[in-house]
């Protein structure tokens, strides 16, 4: 009794749409109805050269011109075959004009335009889209390039890729195969003239061919670091430029390429986390986690890895060709022609930036098939063969107009059930009910040849992200059992690592969390819509992802521009409403010239941020302000500078110790702006520990302001701290407005090690020379040694720090203390301790550096920069009173010595570059371009500082910076300012309070830009590659294309990761069958894959939560039961894991005996163990 | 976001530069789990070694080549730090960045940006950007000033990632909010260039005066680069534009959020809860009493605990070992009067062997049905305890011993003379076991639970781990099943019929019936409370509004 129950089902089903609607009764409640023509989506593909320029090789639009371009074609004669020829002849340089240009043939012979595109038209934009595919300037990097273009009328959003061709099978092939074609045509004009203008080209366009195919030159091009100017270069800007490339490193990239396919079949794509994944471990957090760090800049710019991208017209069997790129790129741009509609518009837009994957891979698939056509016109000079390649291209681009077409404006399952569910609406129990009931009706309707329990142990299998929803977490649940948790650990990673939630989202939908990763479809085939439509309902229970949630500002659209440079900005803190912690509202005021000049007004009564208005008074009083710490006791200070001394002593009785009853303890100085005479406006005591806090934690990163009254003030959110923040503000005060702030993070970029090291070892010279008065080099780096020692036996701990704020003085707690304690008495414990730390006969030092643990030289390394502080403070102490001669000489002596090698000084730069050597290599390898650093960290100490620093490839950019500090130091010498701003330097950063906005947190609307939402295809009339889960009449489409669509998906996924194997589940509810095609197998003739097993343990899942239904045990209950079944399921696959640690082989019986478990389900099981036990697949593969 | 934003500037001297660099600094290491700690170790290592940074705003390298343009903050200036406090997020300004990779990343995304990436109409957004060289977005704009060359200046504001997908993700969100910036800092510039206008009309200055390229920049010498807070006069831009960076990296990181769910708590979970709970109330009720039975609690869901280690004289390691020492037809009887409820009363001197044989025998049960009493001097009562430990000379009650529901275990110490070897792992050498019950119905059926147990206990294949997952996997099927049947006769009331089939249908009938049922009645006793009241409360509410 079907229809009866279907009516009772629908007759009520209210405002709640019930799934199995007809896609086309009312899709714009589901899918917001979209409109997108094939010919709005236009394919403009284009070859540079290096020799003869740019040119459009095809062109939908001007194709679209001459309708009949089959014909014309035809017609084209001998002459004219060159089928990629080109159409018009883009010369962008500025100022030459495209009548000279030789290469050109347009000029010449006109007729031979007519070609594929039939008409010597060539559209107007394609000279300034060409220029933006392939940008002004040409880079270096072989790699291709992505880039996307706004353009505003007619509104048009173009998607382009560059790639560098890759011509030649071999190098010592013939030369015909290295030449395209159309090159050698081309090249035949060239050698005739000269070439436009520049001399090079000209010359290069002469020395003929066989030279420039030459290995030998082509091995030469590939030198790290080339400087290609294009043919098209662009002199408009001032500056030539060169884009300095990775060139070293292509090589490496695409050997991790190659070999990424192989690798990842058996192991997850990132560095695997292999066995120490412990079951506790969600894998949806580990992925999560995974890609906030593969894609942090933090870690430095590493490519993660990469799909071969170059732009391959060698032929086949080829292989990688060893080398010969030529210098010849291919671009290949598509163009969204926008609707005028604004709504429409911005809806295309939405879709296209959430779904930009999808985007690319479908482009991606577009360049194979141009790719493909390219070798095969060039293959041949047969003009039959060059029609068969353009319309293999015109194949290419109908292929994916409608791909996309279709992507965008099918219909969707209106609401996916597990992601309604999980939305909390209050109508879930409806929602509940109506799953139930059509879960038991299709285990009534679709129960024939085992079709349901199949088509589920196939999703099951393949779409893995239900697996994380069922494993059983830790805390008490909240309120209702069906709303399970959200995991609070892969929220608080959102918030301090953000990874992209739409990439997770895709990656769950596709089900590609196990291991090795795995893309799955689902496919239901049908010619009942009816039916198919109640499947697909169904099955968004099975599939599922996690439920994204936009984030928008509360605040109207003025506010949420909140830090408008040119406009007051006011913060406070505020309990949030809706979240528990705090947030900070931030009120912008509209850029006014008034309160410019005004300063603060604190109208609506909260203190303003102090950084917007003060940062001025900042500046302003900065360069004289520039000894805010000084850490060195008095006695120190009086040897070591005697100015200072006197100055000390005057100001020896305002200095208050805070906090510390330790003899050592640190004081600031606050020294007036402008004078010399430092006006006392209250010490500084700095909070030991805090900013000499080794990076040990960020978490325990603790902030305190103290105001030059002494009184510590808590950093506290700006409204909390009303009263005391608001003097701050006070004119009267001004001098002390200056707040220090010392963050204890020495992770942060401001460690500076390069050059604390350099100021600490000046200042180690400073003190051996006048205490010893020795040159030595070897001692200075013994020092070093002696002092990891001394650290390896007092191991210093954050804990040790912190104690050090409180009363106990542990004198030798940290490398820190060694100066500090130096000075107390005299000048003799002076000797004394540098005796003991530093002197020869300490036996530490005959350690080799190689003794030494890594861990102590960091320790160490830690103790430099700690020194360095001390050093460096004193020096600023020293020139600010007026020694800024002495230790001028001093540092820029230093500086010289290490450029020149000898003396004192490099020792101790040797050992700190020791020191930080194993730390610092793996990145100075992988940046080439930063060499003059690199090769600074690991040049054999003595004698390389003269390193010539312009071969950094930097130094093209006219960027100085880096270049050549030594000589610009003699003109830094007589610089006063110098000083006073190098005083400052090595502050650290001023505090900004945070800037905030209340922060909403909204469910998304069944929106656009969400694949939860998006890839949940209803009944579509035809196949659609993307979809998750859609539904179809009939398999002819898919039958045709799926073959390609799978093997597609493992070389260009979606996911940004490399992927093992894509896999489609088709149900046909015409034959009952359910089989699944992969890219690994090869379809069986009129089969489209395997037939799926049932799983007995999905069997009776569904068959006890049939039967409880039909034993009118309520909906919620029901589910319930099918969660608590589900995560059955996890538990043996867990226990599968456990067994095959001991077992190579998988003995069903004994399983079976204990468990239940059959040889059917052992797919299913695997799978699942395959998400939180990678090795599974290792074992059963 | 993993991103940074920089603004950049084509200086008309110098070509383009970057002007101010906003990045974020996250915290190493997040709090959860363990799994990835072996990796994060790895990145530690990697991170310290970025302590070696460019010397990006080192005054000493740069003055020479900069001019007023080309420069943000004043080479004395630390740069700015904006802590985000919830997640511990650092957002730091300077003119570069620091890291070295990173000032080559975004000066390359500058140069691109500002000379070699074409946008249409010159204004606008475009994405850009490789593998190897980090993701861009760009946005170009004109300041207008008033002694420039066309009397506007060139910059861009760019936002750099390694996550190319995410970056174009966010383009609308991008676009939307830099624009707003961008707007900003062009009106308040072109407000100072109409003051500036009014004042000196600089067309007029430059039609008379003889104009040539090569001497333009040089005419205007001291003029020629002007800051950008000089442009909009705002002093304060520098620490506004941080602010507005870091908040637009904090913004566009947390622009999207997930919601994710995991599994719902096991019963043994949800129990072991609720008796910490009850505990901690307790202890404060008492405001003593530090026995920490929820550490006890805890144990049961690990079986062996840290306790059995303590003890090191002989005991039972698992439950394999168990079976093996009492032989499998009195291990079968002990554990089938464990699962079906009985009292288990061990008598011995033995202290630490009674204590790990319950440590042993509760992993039989879910948590809820374990009330241990490991030694104790007199009786306890059934209800009380389940698991029993009792000194040799403590007397069981006639009514006890005589009950089916009690089976008594007695460890007799071996005559062997003088055991010195306390540590010796043969229980069996040192200990005879006797074991009785009045019980009269046969143990050898059921409950299929056990039937399957031994099985896996007797195939040495398995590893102790292995059967203590099959163990796990059999106990939570089996309180499924247990739901099911509380529901279907606590909360609903069902009749005997309806029971009866869904007994059918849970797979307790058959041979060893009796035993299933009875299994299933003792552990329903376990299920946690918060289940039970969920149940009675929310399902049958539920059931109420639907039924309306």
């Amino acid at each position: 009794m079907p229809p009866t129950l279907f009516q009772k089902l629908f007759n009520k089903r209210g405002p709640l749409s019930p799934p199995p609607r007809s896609s086309t009764e009312d899709p714009a409640l589901s899918w917001p109805s979209s409109e997108l023509e094939l010919g709005q989506i236009r394919l403009i593909v284009y070859q540079d050269c290096e020799r003869r320029g740019r040119n459009v090789l095809f062109d939908s639009n001007s194709k679209k011109k001459s309708a009949e371009d089959a014909s014309v074609t035809k017609m084209c004669g001998q002459s004219q075959a060159k089928m990629f020829g080109k159409c018009c002849q883009l010369r962008p340089l500025g100022g030459s004009s495209s009548s000279l240009d030789s290469s050109s043939s347009c000029a010449s012979e006109p007729r031979e335009h007519n070609r594929f595109q039939g008409t010597p038209h060539c559209s107007s934009d394609a000279n300034m889209l060409g220029e933006m595919m392939f940008g002004s300037v040409a880079m270096s990097y072989k790699g291709s390039t992505l880039k996307i273009h706004q353009i505003r009328s007619p509104p048009q959003l173009m998607l382009s890729k560059v790639f560098t061709a890759r011509t030649g099978s071999s190098v010592y092939g013939s030369l015909n195969t290295l030449q395209d074609s159309l090159e050698f045509i081309s090249q035949d004009s060239n050698t005739l003239r000269p070439d436009q203008g520049t001399v090079v080209n000209g010359f290069l366009g002469n020395i003929g061919f066989s030279q420039l195919c030459s290995p030998r030159r082509a091995f030469s091009e590939q030198g790290p670091l080339r400087l290609i100017k294009s043919a098209s270069f662009f002199s408009g800007h001032s500056n030539p430029m060169d884009m300095p490339g990775r060139g070293l490193y292509d090589e490496r990239d695409s050997g991790i390429a190659r070999s990424a396919s192989l690798s990842s079949l058996l192991i997850t794509p990132f560095p695997s986390p292999g066995s120490s994944l412990t079951s506790s471990c969600a894998s949806s957090y580990q992925r999560r986690w995974l890609r906030s760090q593969t894609t942090s800049l933090e870690n430095g710019v590493f490519p993660r890895w990469s799909v071969e991208e170059s732009f391959n017209m060698s032929d086949e069997n080829s292989g990688p060709s060893l080398g010969i790129t030529r210098k010849k790129k291919i671009a290949i741009g598509v163009i969204f022609l926008l609707s005028p509609n604004e709504e429409e518009n911005s809806k295309f837009q939405d879709f296209f930036f959430s779904h930009f994957p999808l985007f690319e891979s479908h482009m991606n698939k577009l360049k194979s098939a141009i790719e493909q056509a390219m070798k095969m016109s060039r293959r041949s000079a047969d003009v039959s063969q060059r029609v068969l390649a353009h319309s293999r291209i015109v194949d290419g681009l109908n292929e994916f107009r409608t791909t996309i077409c279709n992507l965008y404006t099918m219909p969707r399952v209106t609401e996916p059930v597990w992601l309604t569910m999980m939305s909390g609406a209050p109508e879930k129990n409806q929602f509940c009910g109506q799953f139930i009931r059509e879960l038991a009706f299709l285990m009534e309707q679709a129960s024939k040849n085992q079709f349901l329990p199949a088509l589920l142990t196939a999703v099951l299998t393949n779409h893995l992200a239900w697996v994380p929803t069922v494993m059983p977490n830790g805390q008490p649940p909240i309120k209702i059992f069906l709303e399970k948790h959200s995991s609070q650990s892969v929220d608080m990673l959102a918030k301090t690592h953000p990874y992209n939630p739409l990439w997770a989202q895709l990656g769950d939908l596709y089900g590609a969390i196990g291991s090795p990763v795995r893309l799955a479809r689902t496919v239901v085939v049908g010619r009942r819509q009816e039916l198919v439509q109640r499947l697909l309902y169904i099955l968004t229970y099975f599939i599922r992802c996690s439920e994204l949630l936009e984030t928008h500002l509360l605040e109207s659209a003025e506010d949420e521009a909140i830090v408008m440079p040119g406009s007051l900005i006011t913060t406070s803190l505020r309990r949030g409403e809706v979240e528990e912690s705090d947030y900070v509202l931030v009120t912008m005021h509209k850029p006014n010239h008034d309160y410019l000049s005004q300063g603060a007004e604190a109208e609506d009564g909260y203190p303003s941020d102090s950084n917007s208005l003060q940062s001025s008074t900042y500046t302003d009083t900065e360069l004289g302000l520039g000894v805010p710490e000084d850490q060195l006791p008095e006695q120190r200070l009086q040897h070591v500078i005697p100015v200072i001394r006197a100055e000390d002593h005057s100001d020896g009785p305002t200095f208050r110790e805070v906090g510390s009853p330790r003899p050592d303890a640190r004081l600031e100085t606050m020294v007036k702006v402008g004078s010399t005479s430092p006006r006392e406006s209250g010490p500084f005591v700095d909070i030991e520990g805090q900013s000499e806090k080794p990076d040990v934690e960020v978490s325990s990163l603790s902030i305190k302001m103290f105001r030059s009254s002494g009184i510590p003030l808590e950093k506290k959110p700006p409204d909390k701290s009303l009263a005391s923040t608001s003097f701050l503000l006070d004119e009267e005060e001004e001098p002390a407005a200056k707040v220090t702030f010392l963050i204890g993070d020495s992770m942060s970029p401001e460690s500076d090690m390069e050059s604390r090291q350099g100021k600490v070892e000046e200042e180690f010279n400073r003190h051996r020379n006048r205490h010893f008065d020795e040159e030595q080099q070897q001692p200075c780096r013994s020092v070093q040694q002696g002092r990891a020692k001394a650290l390896l036996s007092k191991p210093l701990s954050t804990d040790q720090i912190r104690n050090n704020k409180s009363k106990e003085a542990k004198p030798f707690a940290r490398i820190a203390g060694d100066i500090p304690h130096i000075s107390p008495e005299t000048q003799e414990d002076c000797m004394d301790l540098f005796d003991e730390y530093f002197s020869e006969e300490n036996p530490v030092e005959t350690m080799t550096i190689d003794d030494v643990s890594v861990k102590a030289l960091e320790t160490a390394a830690n103790g430099v920069d700690k020194l360095h502080k001390c050093g460096q403070t004193s020096s600023r102490v020293g020139s600010l009173v007026g020694t800024h001669e002495q230790v001028c000489v001093q540092r820029e002596g230093g500086q010289c010595k290490c450029s020149t090698s000898s003396t004192t000084t490099i020792g101790g730069y040797t050992s700190c570059y020791f020191a930080e050597q194993d730390k610092s290599i793996g990145i100075s390898l992988s940046v080439p371009s930063q060499r003059d650093i690199g090769e600074q960290k690991k040049v054999p100490p003595l004698n390389d500082w003269e390193i010539p620093r312009n071969e950094s490839s930097d130094s093209a950019l006219g960027d100085s910076e880096s270049e050549d500090a030594g000589q610009e130091l003699p003109r830094q010498e007589q610089d006063e300012q110098f000083f006073s701003e190098e005083l400052a330097e090595w502050q650290d950063e001023l505090e900004v309070p945070f800037p905030g906005a209340k922060l909403v947190e909204n469910y998304s609307k069944p929106s656009i830009a969400n694949f939860g939402r998006s890839l949940f295809g209803g009944y579509c009339p035809t196949y659609v590659p993307d979809f998750v889960l859609h539904g179809i009449p009939n398999d002819d489409k898919l039958r045709q294309s799926l073959v390609s669509d799978l093997s597609h998906a493992v070389q260009h996924p979606v996911l940004d990761e490399p992927i093992a194997e894509a896999v489609c589940i088709i149900a046909d509810t015409d034959r009952w069958t359910v089989q699944v095609a992969s890219s690994q197998r090869r379809a069986t003739e009129n089969k489209l894959g395997k037939e799926v097993l049932v799983s007995n343990l999905v069997s009776n899942l569904l068959q006890s939560t049939y039967q409880l239904y039909r034993l009118n045990l309520s909906p919620n209950f029901c589910i319930m039961h099918l969660e608590d079944r589900l995560q059955e399921l996890y538990f043996k696959s867990k226990m599968l894991a456990e067994y095959l640690k001991g077992q190579t082989r998988v003995h069903v019986k004994e399983l079976g005996m204990v468990l239940g478990i059959e040889s059917s389900d052992l797919p299913l099981l695997a799978a699942i163990a395959s998400t939180h036990s990678p090795y599974v697949a290792q074992i059963l593969l | 976001m993993n991103a940074l934003v920089a603004l950049c500037h084509f200086c008309e001297l110098h070509g383009p530069r970057t002007l101010f660099c906003t990045e974020a600094v996250h915290p190493p290491a997040p709090s959860p789990p363990q799994p990835g700690s072996a990796l994060l170790g790895d990145r530690e290592a990697e991170r310290e070694g970025e302590g070696l940074t460019m010397r990006a705003n080192s005054s000493a390298t740069q003055r020479a080549d900069m001019c007023e343009g080309c420069r943000s903050l004043p080479v004395s200036h630390p740069g700015f730090v904006s802590v985000d406090t919830e997640t511990g997020i650092r957002f730091l300004s300077h003119q570069h960045p620091r890291q070295a990779q990173l000032f080559s990343v975004v000066r390359q995304a500058c140069v691109r940006s500002l000379s070699c990436e074409v946008c249409p109409g010159r204004e606008g957004p475009i994405f850009f950007g490789d593998e190897q060289h980090g993701f861009v977005f760009s946005h170009t704009f004109f300041i207008k000033d008033s002694l420039a060359r066309g009397f506007q200046r060139w910059y861009s504001i760019v936002m750099v990632a390694m996550d190319r997908i995410y970056l174009i993700n966010s383009w609308p969100f991008l676009l939307r909010h830099l624009k707003l910036t961008i707007q900003s800092l062009q009106s308040t510039a072109l407000k100072v260039f109409d003051s500036e206008q009014g004042v000196c009309p600089q067309r007029a200055v430059r039609m008379n005066s003889a104009f040539s390229p090569a001497v333009f920049p040089h005419q205007r010498s001291g003029n020629a680069a002007r800051s950008l807070p000089s442009l909009t006069q705002h002093p304060n831009l520098w620490a506004s534009l941080h602010a507005s960076f870091s908040w637009l990296l904090k913004a566009c990181g947390s622009r999207l959020t997930e919601k994710l769910l995991e599994g719902a708590p096991t019963e043994d979970t949800l129990v072991l809860i609720e008796r910490q709970t009850e505990q901690e109330e307790e202890m404060n009720a008492e405001g003593a009493g530090g026995k920490s039975e929820s550490a006890q609690c805890r144990d049961f869901l690990f079986g062996d605990d840290g306790k059995g280690e303590e003890y090191c004289g002989p005991n039972f390691r698992s439950l394999r070992h168990l079976r093996q020492v009492l032989g499998a037809a009195e291990f079968r009887q002990l554990a089938w009067h464990v699962l079906m409820g009985n009292q288990v009363i061990w008598r011995g001197t033995d202290r630490g062997l009674i204590q790990s044989a319950f440590n042993v025998l509760k992993t039989l049960l879910p948590v809820g049905c374990v009330r241990v009493e490991a030694y104790s001097s007199q009786y306890e009562e059934a209800y009380r305890y389940n698991f029993l430990g009792l000194s040799p000379d403590v007397q069981i009650p006639a009514h006890v011993s005589s009950s089916e529901f009690t089976v008594l275990v007695d460890v007799l110490n071996v005559e062997q003379g003088c055991v010195h070897v306390v540590c010796d792992d043969d229980v069996l050498s040192l200990y005879q076991f006797s074991i009785s019950s009045a019980n009269t119905q046969p143990v050898d059926k059921g409950p299929t639970l056990l039937n399957k147990l031994e099985v896996a206990l007797t195939n040495e294949n398995l590893s102790v781990e292995v059967v203590s997952h099959c163990l796990l996997c059999l106990k939570e099927e089996w309180m499924n099943k247990v739901k099911v049947l509380f529901k279907f006769t606590k909360v609903d009331g069902r009749g005997r019929d309806d029971t009866q089939k869904v007994l059918v249908l849970l797979g307790a009938t058959g041979p060893g019936e009796e035993d299933n049922v009875r299994l299933l009645k003792f552990w329903m006793t376990g299920l946690s409370k918060t289940y039970k009241s969920h149940l009675m409360t929310a399902v049958r509410g539920v059931e109420r509004t639907l039924s309306q």
